[in-house]
This record gives C-alpha cells, structure tokens and sequence, in this order.
C-alpha cells in the first residue's frame, strides 16, 4: 500500500472509532472497548512476539501486575479518585515493566518453545501468589472507584481510554518496526545466531523490548482493572488473555503493523456478537476457528491478502 | 518422623500417576518435538472411558485400561496423520501447538456436553480398605493406582527399548531424515509415536479416576504437570518420565504439608521456571538441540 494512502485509511479508522460512541448502542461500545481492549494487548504482546519471534505465552502476568499495582496503590494510599487512576495506571506500567526487566536476561536466554512455557510458568506462580498471599488480597478482591467523569457514561469514558491506549500503542509499535530496533528485532526472528555475529546488540534489544512490551500491557492491565471496577487474582490473571493476545496477532498477521488490530477486531465481533446465541458451544466454536485458521492461514489474513494481491499483478 | 514418612509415602504415590501421565506427552516431545496440549484433554478422555466402563458395564476401571487403550491407540494415529501432520507441515512447529490448543477446545466443549460440567470420580469395589504399615496407612486404591503406574511405564519401556516399533521410534528420534533413508517410513512412524503416547495417556486417565476426582477443565492443569514432570525429568525417555513425576509428586505433597495446601502449584511453577533457566534438558535429559 502507498504510504499517505496508508495513514489517510488509518486517520480515518482512528476518526470513525472515535466518533462511535455518539451512535452505538451501550452493549456496543462495550464490545467496542473490549476490542480496543484486544487491540491493546495484541500489538503489546506482537512488540515481542511478532517483532522479534519470542512467543510469549504468559503475558497475562504483565495485565495482572498492572492491575495489582493500581489495587493495591488505591487500597493503601486513598488518593482522589482521578489522581488515583492516573498514577495507579502509570505505576501498573512501571511495575510491569520493572518486574520484566528482573526477569528479562534469564528468560531471555531461553528460545522458541522453552521461552514460550517459561513465561507461562512464571504467569501461574504470580497468579498463585496473588490469589494466596493475603497482602495482596487477590482472593478477596480489590475495589476501585468509580473514575468516570459525570459528564460521560463509564462504558464511554473507559472506551476513550482505550482508544488512547490503542493509538499510543500503535505509534509505538510504527515507530518500533521503523527504528534501528525494529530493524535488529527482525534479524532476530529471522536468524538470531547471525545477527549477533553481524554485530546487532541482540541481548540488549531484546530485553527493551521485553519490558516495553510488559509495560504496555501493564498500562492496559490498571485500566482494565478500573473499567472492573472490582476484580480478583481471577479476572486478570487468565489464560485466555495470554492465548488472545497471540490468536489476533495470529490471525491479523505476525510481523506486520495492523495485523494485531484487525485480528483484535475481526475475533471481538465474530465471539462476542455472532457467537452470543451459541454460549454452550463456545469453547468448540473457538477451536473450529483456530484450526481453521492455522491450516487454512498461517500467514494471517494480511497474508491471504498479499498473496491474492500478488497474484492478481502476475 | 511419622507424618514426615507418611507425606513421603504420599508424594511417592502421586508422583506414581504424574509419571505414567506425563510419559506419552514426554514421547511425542522427544520424537516429534510438538508440544501436545491436547495431551491433558486425551488423559480425561481416558478418564470418563473409564467411568464410563464401570457405570455402564460394571467393569474394573484397571480392566478397562486394555480397551481403554487400544481404541486411543487408533484415535491418536489417527489425529497424528490429519491434523497434527499438515500442521507441521504448512507451517512452524509453534502453529502446531495452536492446533493442538484449538483440538482441546472442542474436546473439552464435546466432553462438557456428553459427560456434563460437574466433577466425576470412579470407586471401585475396594475402595475403603486399607494396609497397615507400622504407623504408616495407605489404602488400596492409591496402592493399586501405584502398582498401575510403575507396570505400565515399564510396560512403555518394554515397548520402546525391546521391540521392532521402538526401535524405529527411537531411530526418528535421533534423525529423522537419516531413519527415512534407512526405509523407514517417517510418517507412519509419527502416527505410531502419537498412537502409542494417546494410549498410555488414556491409561493414565483410567489411574487417575479411581485416585482424585476430575471435570473436563482440569485438561490445562494435566497439560501443565505433564510439562512439568518432562522439564524437570528429562525429554523422551520413560526414565526421565518416571524421575521427573516422583520429583513433583514429592514438590507437591511437601509443599501442602509444610508450607500450604494453597501453593503446591505455585511451588510447581516455580521449580518449572527455575529448573529452565539452570538446566532446560531435565536432569536425565541429553543436549537437546531445541532448548537454546
């Protein structure tokens, strides 16, 4: 695609998503902020995952460590609500952020599927501590105010927050791919022994990313938490958050910039809308449309469309 | 002394089922290297054949465990040839682990609809008797379970180290492209390992009915341990299994008895993570290529 096509098409989709709440329905800005949700985590696993091919499949820890941080910031220091989620959100970032920069250089030496079971084990032990230690009350639950200025409805104003979480993300994750960075991560995926013996500082690339990604789903983590309004060790530390994250990375396409989005997108609406009447049938729905998806697929759909582009000019 | 003898007795009795349901999962990682995340799922399936055998037959879940096995021995060649395969084929090693999640799904959905949501347990006749040794008690159902577990992964061992088929499973386990130049024929030697894995993971389901209660969402956790067991053991050999399910079922029993019934799998976790980072090969394990 020409580049000003590109950015005038996503302008528009940044208007349109902006401008959705003025006509939606309240049930549909609820789907629309759980898409943006998606499309958060999505392109902050697919930093890691589809940049540099280290396929997270724990990185519900980072969403739980931002959510607990920002709990736990409100249960100890009572703040003024707006205060409050503001620092709450940025301290949920830096705490994620903080907690994968500790781990980064062990687990980073760890490769393919061995990397992807670390991060899932190291999930589960913070899942476990958090809903069994009682400092952190994650069996209990946590309760947070109601942050949503008068003027707004909550599902609204939480829609918005995404949608800033969203475009922020998106501008890091363009900026990322067009850096030095982005350059040196795809060498990685591609051939990690050569790059470093090219001279890409692949350690040190490797860990920025690990923790910028951890910070960004950190951030949506605390806001997560506050659209809950209560949650427990159980609401954000979840599996299907980990899985989601790498189907909608998977679907849209890895490595490319709006894969993750449009995976987010396309995934949201087919399980949330078109499924809502077959909720006995969902878990085999889901399945169908995995398999599915990566035998029919495995490129994603950008692939599908580059393929049917190219041999449409031959 | 007592309670610390009888928490050993315990793990050991555990540790006994997580080997014998790890070992399938430790095969086909070893000789396909796919990680088999529907292997939690085939464990339960074994399971409900099981209560299935008892509730409607009046069969000995142990009886079952021929039948039991001998139908996921053709389910799992089978799913190996269509599924797994063009997977592996198509594309990465890591979509074939999507698949395999996507095959939990809808096994996991279909189970829930045939068998219903709620916990199941098998009691067999001699459920409430029980030996004494000194001050130390074990009951029969776990005695037996333990027995179960240590025949059928010798029986495993018997299989891969003593006969034509193992001999062609191990063979493409070390190369697969050198074994096809021999003549044999890789594919079907894939369907095998799979055939021959879902078998004895079935057989593990049958084990672990008549010991703990299940539900199908316990698949993930079933997974998991097998996972567990195969890091802390080893990859592919039945030894590596056996070691590495006796380690965990003590890590488990321990961590209940002196730290929390709460943390026994947080301390599994942790184990897992920290035994990745210092020796991803398992403590049996031979350099595998694939870790680093």
């Amino acid at each position: 695609m020409k580049r000003p096509l590109a950015i005038v098409l996503i302008g528009a989709a940044i208007l349109l998503l902006g401008v959705l709440p003025f006509f939606a329905l309240p049930y549909h800005v609820r789907v629309g902020q759980l898409f943006l949700l998606s499309a958060v985590l999505a392109l902050g696993w697919h930093i890691l995952g589809g940049f540099a091919g280290y396929w997270s499949f724990g990185h519900t820890a980072f969403v739980g460590l931002g959510a607990f941080a920002a709990g736990l910031l409100n249960f100890h220091f009572k703040l003024p609500p707006m205060l409050g989620f503001v620092a709450g959100t940025l301290l949920g970032g830096l705490v994620s952020a903080g907690f994968a920069a500790l781990v980064a250089y062990p687990v980073l030496r760890l490769r393919g599927i061995y990397f992807a079971i670390a991060l899932l084990g190291m999930s589960q032990v913070l899942g476990e501590l958090a809903q069994n230690v009682d400092a952190f009350q994650g069996a209990l639950g946590l309760t947070l105010p109601d942050v949503a200025p008068d003027a707004l409805r909550p599902e609204v104003f939480f829609y918005y927050c995404f949608l800033a979480l969203a475009v922020g993300s998106f501008a890091l994750a363009a900026w990322i791919r067009s850096s030095k960075l982005g350059y040196g991560l795809a060498a990685i995926r591609e051939d990690e022994d050569t790059a470093r013996m090219l001279g890409v500082p692949t350690e040190r690339y490797k860990i920025i990313t690990l923790v910028l990604s951890a910070g960004l789903t950190g951030l949506a983590g605390a806001v997560y938490a506050y659209s809950l309004g209560y949650f427990t060790a159980g609401s954000v530390f979840r599996v299907d958050f980990s899985l989601n994250m790498i189907l909608h990375s998977l679907l849209g396409g890895i490595g490319t910039l709006t894969g993750p989005v449009i995976g987010a997108a396309l995934l949201v609406f087919v399980t949330n809308v078109l499924l809502g009447q077959l909720l006995d049938l969902h878990l085999l729905v889901t399945g169908v449309l995995v398999i599915a998806l990566v035998l029919l697929a495995p490129n994603g759909l950008l692939g599908v469309a580059r393929r049917w582009r190219e041999r449409k000019g031959r | 002394m007592n309670l610390l003898l009888q928490t050993l007795l315990d793990g050991l009795v555990l540790g006994g089922v997580f080997s014998l349901a790890a070992a399938g999962f430790s095969l086909i990682f070893g000789v396909m290297n796919v990680v088999n995340l529907t292997h939690g799922i085939i464990v339960l399936i074994g399971a409900y054949l099981a209560w299935s055998a008892q509730h409607f037959l009046g069969l000995d879940p142990l009886l079952a465990i021929p039948g039991i096995m001998i139908l996921l021995f053709f389910a799992g060649y089978a799913y190996q040839r269509t599924l797994i395969q063009s997977a592996v084929d198509r594309s990465s090693l890591l979509a074939s682990l999507l698949v395999t999640f996507g095959v939990a799904l809808v096994l996991r959905n279909l189970l829930v609809l045939v068998y219903g949501p709620d916990f199941k347990s098998i009691t067999p006749s001699y459920a409430f008797t029980n030996i004494k040794l000194g001050a130390l008690s074990i009951d029969m159902v776990r005695l037996s379970a333990l027995g179960a577990s240590l025949a059928l992964i010798a029986l495993l061992a018997f299989v891969l180290y003593r006969t034509d088929w193992g001999r062609v499973i191990r063979a493409t386990a070390q190369q697969d492209f050198a074994a096809g130049l021999c003549g044999v024929n890789v594919r079907h030697v894939y369907g095998l390992t799979f055939g021959v894995a879902s078998a004895f993971a079935g057989a593990a389901g049958a084990v672990i009915g008549i010991v703990l209660p299940f539900a199908p969402p316990d698949e993930g956790h079933w997974t998991m341990k097998a996972f567990a067991v195969v890091v802390l053991g080893g990859v592919g050999s039945p030894a590596g299994a056996l070691l590495g399910g006796l380690l965990l079922g003590l890590i488990n029993t321990f961590t209940a008895q002196f730290i929390g019934p709460a943390f026994p799998n947080a301390m599994m976790f942790l184990v897992l993570v920290l035994m990745l980072m210092i020796r991803p090969n398992g403590l049996l394990g031979s350099a595998f290529g694939g870790s680093r």
